[in-house]
């Protein structure tokens, strides 16, 4: 498992099962809670009067930040949501949740499933929908000569975890990303380290990743968001050495059509989860190839041992051996 | 095994040899009690003995410290960056966790060294003594060379993950 997918396998599962039971005629009764990264939590729950539809409701930990982004989150989450037929996006949300949808499973389709399991990347893809529009709008802004390009102010700052967030800015010719991300204990930063050393070199050295974004790694916040962080001090200054700013420098090719940029969204979105997943998953190996190492070991230390069975075997060797036998394990048996 | 290793461990398996000559000590102080003298506070100077110190380079080192009834032996493993010294110190710490199963392993390591073991005379009694000297002498070789695998390990998985990721975003 290379990869982390974008949806959430147990929210598809749950509602393709809800929808074929529901078409075979036996409309299943669920009342489910689905988890996911960065405290995201889903629930998937009959309506009271109609087993035919479902509640899809959705908390998460960016939706706060997310939606004072703009002011046209909920008509955005429409028209992307709406589009599949039998999705219908409620006007009042489920309580302790923030976001709650109407599933009429007998018009849900196949798609409108997946498009459903993608809904936590559909909620942090606003910013960067709004950003790359103001991109658009900049990039038409003719640059003017001899003077510097007009630089766009707008900077939206999620944040997606408790002491974590992250940056979209747009500007005339790019749309930068960036990370802020935290790391709980040595080890972790250490391997943080190597990893975030290899992100920055691997688009130096393999050729055929030469198209992908730039990536670039700081201690400091970097320039893009230095005017946040200004106005933000008491963030800035609590153990602020822990702290990496990761920075992704995406360039037009990378959101062109709608479809690259829904790609190169989902995996951002992902992009802490993957970073700190793979930092574990070494981890995890280094422990079982300890365990392996420790065990030749042992092994070593054990041919030290003076072996007074075998002595007593070759005392006993006339007269008494049938009455020894060892165990394939090499236990005896005396009888 | 490099140019300067083998002299290296050469020097270190003479030395333990030397030093694992050892007897049955009761102590001078306190009455019915057996303990490794190189590990209580004494004042009985001729029970301890010159204690060896062989050093490859400052980053490599073995303490060799003998006593009447007990040795102590003390490795420093190599440390070139702070990988290798986290590396070095998950891998001792693991170890010393499971001391029970390697009976001359000491918990904790004495000061300015990664890793001790502690010799006393039951063990040369209970195990065979040019065996020891053999794990030990094995064990520095091992350490060495398992620490600078783990590392070209992360390096090699560090690597393949950033490029796997930012290969997604080639079109």
């Amino acid at each position: 498992m290379l990869h982390l997918d974008p949806h959430n396998l147990l929210l598809q599962k749950t509602l393709a099962e809800a929808r074929e039971a529901q078409l075979a005629g036996r409309p299943l009764t669920l009342d489910r809670i689905v988890s996911d990264f960065d405290y995201t939590t889903f629930h998937v729950s009959n309506a009271p009067e109609d087993k035919s539809m479902l509640w899809v409701s959705i908390r998460s930990k960016a939706y706060q930040t997310v939606a004072s982004c703009g002011s046209t989150y909920q008509s955005y989450l429409k028209d992307k949501l709406e589009a599949y037929p039998g999705i219908q996006l409620s006007s009042q949300t489920e309580a302790a949740y923030d976001i709650s949808l109407i599933v009429d499973l007998n018009k849900l389709t196949q798609e409108g499933v997946v498009y459903l399991s993608l809904l936590k990347v559909l909620v942090v893809s606003y910013p960067f929908h709004l950003a790359f529009e103001e991109f658009d709008r900049l990039s038409k802004i003719p640059v003017p000569v001899d003077e510097p390009p007009v630089l766009s102010d707008v900077l939206f700052n999620i944040k997606h975890r408790d002491n974590e967030q992250f940056f979209v800015k747009p500007s005339n010719d790019r749309v930068t990303v960036i990370f802020e991300t935290i790391f709980e204990d040595e080890t972790d930063k250490i391997f943080g380290k190597v990893f975030l050393q290899e992100f920055v070199d691997a688009r130096k050295r393999n050729r055929n990743i030469q198209s992908s974004p730039q990536v670039l790694v700081s201690h400091e916040p970097p320039l893009e968001v230095q005017n946040f962080f200004n106005t933000h001090r008491q963030q800035a200054g609590s153990d602020s050495d822990q702290k990496k700013y990761i920075t992704f420098v995406l360039f037009p090719r990378h959101f062109q059509t709608s479809e690259l940029q829904f790609s190169t969204i989902c995996h951002l979105a992902l992009f802490r989860n993957y970073f700190h997943y793979h930092i574990k998953c070494s981890k995890a190996y280094m422990h079982s190839r300890m365990r392996y190492r420790v065990n030749t070991f042992v092994k070593v230390l054990n041919r030290a041992k003076l072996d007074d069975e075998d002595e007593e075997d070759a005392e006993n060797k006339n007269g008494e051996q049938e009455h020894t036998r060892k165990t394939i394990s090499g236990r005896k048996m005396v009888y | 095994m490099s140019q300067s290793l083998r002299p290296y461990l050469t020097a270190v398996r003479y030395s333990l040899e030397a030093a694992l000559t050892l007897s049955n000590f009761s102590s001078q102080e306190v009455e019915r009690h057996n303990r490794p003298e190189v590990e209580v506070p004494n004042t009985s100077a001729e029970l301890l003995l010159q204690p060896m110190q062989i050093a490859r380079n400052e980053n490599d080192q073995v303490l060799i410290e003998p006593s009447v009834n007990s040795v102590r032996v003390s490795i420093k493993v190599k440390q070139a960056d702070e990988i290798e010294q986290i590396l070095v110190h998950k891998f001792t710490r693991f170890l010393e966790q499971r001391a029970e199963a390697f009976y001359i392993l000491r918990r904790v390591p004495i000061k300015g060294y990664s890793i001790s073991f502690l010799i006393t005379n039951y063990h040369t009694e209970t195990m065979k003594t040019n065996k020891l000297v053999d794990f030990i002498i094995e064990f520095m070789e091992e350490v060495d060379k398992e620490i600078s695998e783990m590392k070209l390990f992360l390096n090699a998985r560090a690597r393949f993950v950033a490029e796997a990721y930012l290969g997604e975003f080639v079109y």
